[in-house]
């Protein structure tokens, strides 16, 4: 156990400790504490389970970072006690267990994310970062004026919004998206109920995840093969299975976005339930493919590229569909229509909205 | 067990499936190819189906489901064998007549057929119909014949007796010679001679050797390898194996583009099947010779079309070419010996172990043997997939097969080639088309897009729009290409709208001339080929829109604006009711008007206005501002 950190940091000393390592593997342990410090978090590590959780009570750090084989306690016990609710001490586990079930249970008790070993420095940063905000937030959201506060930062949003001339359409679009982000905080604040749900979500997703990989027989050199099926179950690439993924193939993380994004086919914001491609091929664009392009867009209101706020219909061109002679060509789902005008695509639409409704 | 030990087990399947296939008295061979799919080809092979049913024919009738037929302006598109007659634009509703008439012994449904019209008489035969009378179909005759879900039917049309024929009789050594000496070159656009890859790779050191399917089509306005992969993959299959056999690989890939989920599931099929019959697998036809293949599906990167960029996406990286001081065929995927070639190329070789090398020398030109498939598309009447002899002018397939220019409107150029290419003008239509000509003109062959084009399509969007694809597509590995791609853009966005300069035609010059000699990979070397080529030809359409503000063909939507003919005008509305941007309003007169503020130039009102009226015209955008604007209308109004 690291003692010269420990006894310089007591209660009300300054500064205030971000990250709280608790791992019995010293050269580990010592790997992530460089990495935090380079990046500018004031760290200490505990090298026993006990120890570990009394400083997590006395010093409250942002974060802990937990290995679950840590000895003294047992890990999802020490896992629990972290996670009280009402703390503002985020957990993070870090184990070499890489199994869904391990993970879900995690996830079930609280933990904030799930880092495998040996970790993956850019994966640290990155979840420590996460779960330090997140502290920040819930400290703030305790504080007695913070509700006011909030909603006071709110209306300021909105007059701004207003004075910068802003449409009301895309002010409704704006708060759409916004209140999404506000769900999904809420969830890690463990305020809203949903978070049993999430957790359920999220462990059917990464079990599909897993099934995937399954496939490839968890090879790295089929990443690209993977990350097709999985943008085709998912219709985009969702961070959390993105990291799944870099876990259990031994990948780093940057590795795949970077592929995600060379390649066309891959996205990495949600994509709607139905995608109309507009081909752009040569022979397209000669017979009036850019006509055809305006004439989709205006119908579903949306430019090339975007996905409503209900997450129905995407909007996007591609290179060449193979339709050529039949040029302008547009895909909806499945379905190829020549040349459809602009009653056609709103039959189409309308069939769209009908299904979603039923 | 259907597996397939020997070469006699092979003979007595084929016997079988030819049984099968003539124990029906008639055929009707519904082409699902991708276009004939977006004209409704799905439920007319139903409602065909149903029609058949209903009357209690399914021991005499049978439907079949094939690959692309390539005439694709006909689609739907129905043969009815064994008569050969070719229905067109064959809708559901017309299913129960085909039937009855079938059924009754009599001739197909007159409307249906093909309508000459020079002679005002219809065609009925499919090998008489213009578009079809002067092909040379090697390789696209087999897609009307099968449905490529059955490998019964390859069997029975006499797929894999190439394969039977090497395994059984021809050296490894023997069966390299023979694609040799047909002078077989690759079809993906470079040209290169196959045999003499092939021998690259099987005198390469290292082992395990690949051999590679190169199916990521991307060049947009090209669709004959998706619909030979699709409409016949044991073809493309066979080749890859007769391949494999020669240079002595125990394992091969197929990298198809995901855009071509058809293709994909009939090679899925294919190989299913392949394996289940034990064409692929162990000890194929007891030969002792084993070989198998795996799918790898393109995610969309246009430059992973390039073999090195390909292999490295097949490794799990990112698609980007590498510099090739030493050939994929020595070094490839994991730095083992890999042998690349098209789809066309592959689907090529088992006709030539077949009918041999000398029936293929027998075909085409000195430098270029064989026949090539093109994509004929854009602004011809008749589109579709066409397959000639190497060496056909390029007046023969543009006006006898595909019937020249629709609408009365004249013949501007052709690209050839893609993105990599570049345009023709007329005046050297006569050109053979084989691949050393087509380079010396300034284009390439390219994998076979062939992009008509008319008085309505302007040279300088033609290069913008290239130019945009690939500055799009560069993947940014080496300078010249990213940076070099972006300038041509931008000048070319420039000239476009009217913002273009004196000296940007040379600048162009300069930037192609670099591009060409630095870039690393080919996409970068053959980037600027759209750029040179229209300049080359009609640099005074370039002109024009740098010194005039004019563009002739109508389409720089910059150059442009839309009116209304106050005279012509019958105040329809159809125009206000197709704009999107609500900028069509009614005057005093009760005749509509276009605000030029609130004007998108979409066209949408151009194609509204009906044809005897022809009230919407397009003007030079700075003739808005006279009265009469119609004086200024240009070569793209109507008569």
């Amino acid at each position: 156990m690291d003692t010269r950190k420990m006894t310089t940091i007591g209660p009300g000393a300054s500064p205030p400790l971000d990250v709280l390592i608790m791992d019995d593997d010293a050269a580990s342990a010592a790997a992530c504490r460089r990495t935090l410090e380079e990046d500018g978090y004031c760290v200490a590590v505990a090298g026993d389970g006990r120890q570990g959780l009394q400083a997590a009570e006395s010093d409250g750090p942002s974060v802990v970072l937990l290995d679950l084989g840590i000895p003294g306690v047992t890990g999802f016990e020490a896992l629990a006690r972290l996670a009280e609710p009402g703390s503002a001490t985020i957990p993070i586990v870090m184990t070499g267990d890489g199994t869904v079930d391990c993970a879900v249970e995690c996830m079930r008790l609280g933990a904030h994310d799930f880092l495998m070993k040996p970790v993956d420095p850019e994966k640290l940063l990155d979840s420590v970062r996460r779960g330090v905000d997140l502290s920040t937030l819930r400290r703030q959201a305790d504080a007695p004026r913070a509700k006011q506060d909030l909603l006071l930062q709110g209306l300021d949003f909105l007059g701004e919004a207003y004075s910068l001339g802003m449409e009301k359409r895309q002010l409704l679009d704006e708060l759409a998206s916004l209140e999404k982000e506000a769900k999904h905080r809420a969830d890690g604040l463990g305020r809203t109920g949903g978070k049993e749900r999430a957790i359920a979500g999220i462990r059917e997703d990464l079990l599909k995840a897993d099934a995937i990989m399954r496939k490839y027989g968890f090879r790295k050199d089929a990443l690209i093969q993977t990350l097709l099926d999985i943008q085709e179950t998912f219709h985009w690439l969702p961070r959390h299975i993105l990291g799944w993924v870099s876990g259990r193939l031994h990948i780093p993380l940057r590795e795949i976005h970077g592929i995600a994004n060379f390649y066309e086919a891959f996205s990495l914001e949600p994509r709607g339930r139905h995608s109309f491609q507009v081909c752009t091929g040569t022979a397209c664009h000669v017979r009036g493919a850019s006509e055809l392009l305006t004439r989709v867009s205006a119908a579903l209101g949306l430019q090339p590229g975007q996905t409503d706020s209900r997450l129905t219909y995407t909007l996007e061109t591609v290179h060449c569909l193979g339709c050529c002679a039949l040029a302008p060509v547009i895909q909806v789902d499945s379905e190829y229509y020549r040349d459809p005008d602009r009653s056609r695509l709103d039959t189409i639409i309308k069939t769209m909205q009908k299904e979603t409704q039923a | 067990m259907k597996r397939v030990k020997t070469v006699a087990d092979l003979e007595n399947l084929r016997t079988q499936a030819v049984a099968g296939r003539d124990a029906r008295e008639a055929w009707l061979e519904v082409c699902t190819g991708s276009g004939c799919r977006a004209c409704g080809a799905e439920a007319l092979a139903d409602a065909l189906d149903g029609e058949i049913e209903k009357r209690r024919l399914g021991d005499t009738i049978g439907v079949r489901r094939t690959g692309c037929h390539g005439f694709c302006e006909g689609a739907p598109l129905v043969v009815i064998q064994p008569s050969d007659a070719c229905c067109l634009k064959v809708q559901p509703k017309d299913a129960a007549a085909i039937i009855d008439r079938l059924g009754a012994g009599e001739g197909p449904v007159t409307d249906l057929l093909y309508l000459d019209e020079e002679t005002g008489g219809r065609i009925a035969r499919l090998q008489e119909i213009p578009f079809y009378k002067h092909q040379e179909r090697v390789l696209l005759e087999d897609n009307v014949r099968i449905d490529a879900t059955s490998i019964m039917d390859y069997i029975a049309i006499g797929g894999y007796g190439a394969l039977a024929k090497a395994l059984s009789g021809m050296t490894p050594e023997s069966v390299l010679q023979e694609v040799k000496a047909a002078k077989l070159r690759g079809r993906g656009g470079g040209g290169f001679p196959a045999g003499r890859k092939w021998e690259t790779t099987r005198n390469a050191p290292g082992e395990p050797k690949y051999v590679i399917v190169n199916a990521d089509e991307g060049d947009p306005g090209a669709f004959m390898d998706g619909s030979l992969l699709q409409g016949n993959p044991h073809s493309v299959l066979e080749g890859l194996i007769l391949g494999a056999y020669a240079i002595g690989a125990a394992e091969g890939f197929l990298y198809v583009r995901q855009e071509y989920p058809l293709a994909l599931r009939s090679a899925r099929i294919a190989i299913e099947q392949a394996r289940e019959y034990g064409l692929l697998g162990r000890n194929i036809l007891g030969s002792g010779f084993s070989f198998d293949v795996t799918i790898h599906r393109g995610a969309g990167a246009f430059v992973s079309g390039e073999s090195s960029a390909l292999m490295s996406a097949i490794e799990g990286h990112v698609g980007e070419p590498r510099p090739k001081y030493v050939h994929t065929s020595e070094k490839g995927v994991w730095g083992k010996p890999s042998c690349l070639n098209n789809v066309e190329t592959w689907a090529t070789v088992p006709r030539i172990i077949q009918k041999g090398a000398d029936w293929f020398r027998g075909l085409g030109t000195e430098g270029s043997k064989g026949t090539k498939i093109f994509s004929l598309v854009g602004k011809v009447k008749n589109t579709g997939l066409v397959e000639v002899p190497m060496g056909t002018p390029l007046r023969d397939i543009i006006f006898k097969i595909g019937g020249g220019v629709p609408d009365g409107k004249s013949f501007k150029a052709v690209q050839t080639g893609g993105p990599s290419g570049g345009v023709i003008p007329e005046t050297l239509l006569d050109l053979p088309v084989d691949f050393d000509e087509l380079t010396r003109a300034g284009s390439m062959m390219g994998s076979g897009g062939m992009i008509v084009m008319d008085e309505n399509t302007c040279m300088v969007d033609t290069a913008r729009y290239y130019t945009n694809f690939l500055a799009h597509e560069s993947c940014g590995k080496c300078v010249p290409c990213r940076e070099g791609t972006r300038q041509m853009l931008r000048i070319l966005d420039d000239i476009a709208s009217g913002k273009g300069r004196e000296g940007d035609l040379e600048i162009l010059e300069e930037l192609a001339e670099f591009m060409q000699v630095a870039s690393l990979c080919a996409l970068g070397q053959s980037a600027p080929n759209p750029v040179v080529s229209t300049l080359k030809y009609f640099r005074g359409e370039y002109e024009e829109h740098i010194r005039q503000g004019r563009c002739r063909a109508g389409v720089c939507t910059a150059l442009i604006a839309y009116d209304i003919s106050q005279e012509k005008c019958r105040s329809c509305g159809a125009c206000q009711r197709s704009c999107p941007a609500g900028a069509v309003h009614k005057s005093e007169t009760d005749v509509f008007t276009i605000v030029q503020e609130k004007c998108i130039k979409c066209g949408a009102c151009f194609r509204a206005c009906p044809e005897k009226f022809g009230a919407v015209v397009k003007v030079p955008a700075d003739a808005i501002r006279h009265e009469a604007a119609e004086e200024f209308a240009l070569a793209g109004t109507r008569e």
